[in-house]
């Protein structure tokens, strides 16, 4: 399996605290990579770094495509989404809550829909070329809609969904700028087990049906050990750990980094 | 209803009554008049205690009808049925309104004055509409709105009396300007959201007009600039006696020479200006950058992470909006023939976000509503000259107590895919 993602030596400070210390870890794609660690420990910093919200301090993240390698550093704000197709959930659900489900999706289409619509002209004339790709553009919602069962209330307010469907919904629209990297902040946070057996499901689906790797911060072990390929764990910023999700289990790092040393 | 709460209410209305005593004592109590030489207070205190007391009984009033506790008040039986009838017939109201709009000049009971006030009505719609784009729908609290205003109007009436170029001409330029304007506004507020875009807006609000009226050589400051053109009807000009090889509208049209052909023409003017600011908001709120601009209102870092250009995005938004406000803007030039900086102060703005908000943010129906009521309301209390901005303050009262989301609220997907069960 090919290597999708690399960061090498990422370091990132705010004044004089270091949230992440010389990190360095690689994603394959098809795969699901887990970053776990005790809260403070710098998880959602590194998605943060690697979606352009920040910008590193020093180091390199790498995403490779078939025949050449892209620095995210280069990227920022939009840009990340827009060229480097890296697409991100959030820890606290951040959809468009007074827009219909259906139009989510299809803002997740901005980019092709707008060059589609010639800039807002071709749209305005209503040209036969642009309502072909608006239905396109509906059918792939449609498609990702019917996958985590929501057709139905393709036409409700998101925000009127249930907080597990909200969560489910968060993720197909990411997934709808068919991202090279998908990254999911603590996508099970709030879910009850049958939610979350939903979810694993979902990732299972997208990790093995699309040409996406899959980076995961999550607290919720049974998510983690159930479908992660690969863990990397983070403490105070410094990966202690990396492995498979049985070796990680086993480890006595990581076990001392949640639950303590004895005295 | 309890003894108690007869009680309770009457020690509230009692001290709303205090309020309205510190409040109505030295506005209404003390009045300065003029006798002889210098200022003598006469009080009026008769007044005062009048006021005072109608204040005492109204809040008793709405106490006891809000301490009956049951659903179906007088107040939300009222305004439950308005919503009704708004939310279920938005379309047959918006037709039957354009319907009228078009008959409204020649009905018996039209004169020059309805046809000024409904002209009135219409720009502020026009204005409404325009500031829908970037406050309702962008979600960019712009509180300078009549630059734009000041800029199309100022923009026809340099280029209008300068070249002496056609209505037709000018207008497309002056809204370009106030697009550009929009642009250069942009810019520096990219970054800025909530309260703070609202204090820069107002700012560049402020900064316009001040170059208005001190930029003597352009705009002729304070004095404005007089003479603008009049439009014609598609070159024949309304003039009781045309120059020389002119023809003008009622002797091409054989009609009696009348004031009303112009007023009429301007109302039409105005009213297909309005009509097609709305269709196209209408139109652009279903494309793509329609519902980007919605989705930067609801949340602008999900906008960022699935790569929305938030820049662009803002930027059409003010530009767009900026442009109607020029069209608007020239309207006023050629109607009036006269501009000067006094037309564009902030109470401008005000009106126009006011007339966005209580409306209903991003309700195009609610524009129409929030106009007829806060522009007719004033006007209709034109008499009581300055106690008529009272009228106002009440209107907005009345809608933010009754309906506080704005009169029309609802919001209807831009695309469904299921099509419309109602």
């Amino acid at each position: 399996m090919s290597n999708l993602l690399s960061v090498e030596n990422l370091t990132m400070k705010f004044g004089g605290l270091t949230a992440i210390d010389d990190l360095s870890f690689d994603a394959k794609n098809n795969q699901i990579t887990s970053i776990i660690g005790p809260n403070g420990a710098g998880k959602t910093t590194v998605f943060n770094c690697l979606t352009g919200f920040y910008k590193p301090t020093d180091g390199q993240m790498f995403l490779h495509r078939e025949d050449s390698k892209i620095s995210l550093r280069k990227y920022t704000d939009f840009k990340i989404a827009y060229v480097a197709k890296v697409a991100r959930t959030f820890q606290n659900i951040r959809l468009f809550p007074v827009m219909s489900v259906l139009e989510n999706l299809l803002v997740a289409q901005h980019n092709e829909l707008m060059i589609a619509s010639g800039y807002s002209l071709f749209g305005l004339l209503n040209l036969k070329s642009y309502r072909d790709k608006e239905q396109l553009a509906v059918d792939k919602a449609k498609y990702w809609l019917d996958i985590i069962g929501l057709t139905h209330r393709a036409d409700d307010n998101a925000g009127d969904l249930p907080y597990g469907d909200q969560r489910k919904l968060e993720i197909v629209r990411a997934m709808c700028i068919e991202p090279r990297l998908l990254c999911l902040d603590e996508p099970a946070a709030g879910l009850n087990p049958k939610e979350s057996a939903e979810l694993n499901k979902l990732l299972k689906f997208i990790k093995t049906e699309k040409q996406t790797g899959i980076l995961l911060i999550e607290h919720d072990m049974s998510v983690v050990m159930g479908i992660s390929d690969h863990v990397v764990v983070l403490n105070y910023g410094k990966k202690i750990f990396e492995g498979t999700a049985d070796q990680t289990k086993n480890s006595k790092e990581v076990i001392e980094a949640y639950l303590g040393v004895d005295e | 209803m309890e003894k108690k709460d007869i009680i309770q209410s009457f020690k509230d209305s009692l001290f709303t009554g205090l309020i309205a005593l510190a409040l109505f004592g030295p506005i209404v109590g003390l009045r300065t008049a003029s006798k002889g030489e210098g200022l003598f207070i006469t009080p009026q205190w008769g007044v005062v205690f009048l006021l005072v007391g109608l204040c005492i009984l109204g809040r008793f009033l709405i106490n006891l009808n809000s301490a009956r506790k049951t659903e179906i008040t007088f107040f939300s039986k009222f305004t439950s049925k308005f919503s009704a009838i708004t939310e279920d017939k938005a379309k047959h109201f918006a037709i039957t309104a354009i319907l009228f709009a078009v008959v409204f000049p020649f009905l018996p009971f039209t004169d020059r004055y309805f046809m000024d006030v409904a002209i009135m009505i219409l720009t502020y719609i026009m204005l409404g509409w325009g500031l829908n784009i970037v406050v309702g729908l962008a979600g960019l609290l712009d509180l300078g709105y009549v630059a734009f205003y000041a800029v199309g109007a100022y923009s026809y009436a340099l280029i209008a009396t300068t070249f002496g170029w056609s209505f037709w001409i000018c207008l497309p330029l002056a809204g370009v300007f106030a697009a550009f304007f929009g642009i250069l506004l942009g810019f520096p507020v990219l970054r800025l959201r909530g309260d703070y875009l609202a204090i820069v807006t107002l700012g560049f609000g402020e900064i316009i007009r001040i170059i208005l009226i001190n930029w003597y050589e352009v705009t002729n400051g304070p004095d404005g600039i007089t003479g603008i053109p009049r439009p014609s009807f598609f070159g024949l000009p309304f003039k009781r006696s045309p120059d020389e090889g002119e023809t003008s509208f009622h002797l091409f049209f054989n009609l009696e020479y009348s004031t009303m052909h112009r007023i009429i023409f301007l109302y039409y003017l105005i009213l297909v200006l309005a009509l097609i600011t709305n269709y196209f908001t209408l139109k652009i709120r279903k494309l793509p950058v329609g519902r980007a601009w919605e989705a930067l209102r609801e949340d602008e870092i999900a906008c960022k992470s699935l790569g929305v250009n938030p820049t662009n995005t803002k930027l059409t938004a003010f530009a767009i909006g900026a442009m109607f406000g020029g069209f608007a803007g020239s309207f006023f030039a050629t109607r009036q023939a006269f501009i000067s900086p006094e037309s564009f102060t902030f109470i401008e703005s005000a009106i126009i976000v006011a007339i966005v908000v209580l409306g209903g943010m991003g309700s195009q129906t609610g524009v129409v509503l929030a106009s007829i009521f806060l522009i007719g309301i004033t006007e209709m209390f034109r008499d009581l000259e300055q106690y008529r901005m009272i009228a106002f303050g009440g209107a907005m009262v009345l809608i933010m107590v009754f309906k506080p989301k704005g009169i029309l609220a609802n919001r209807k997907p831009t695309i469904l895919m299921h099509g419309d069960k109602k």
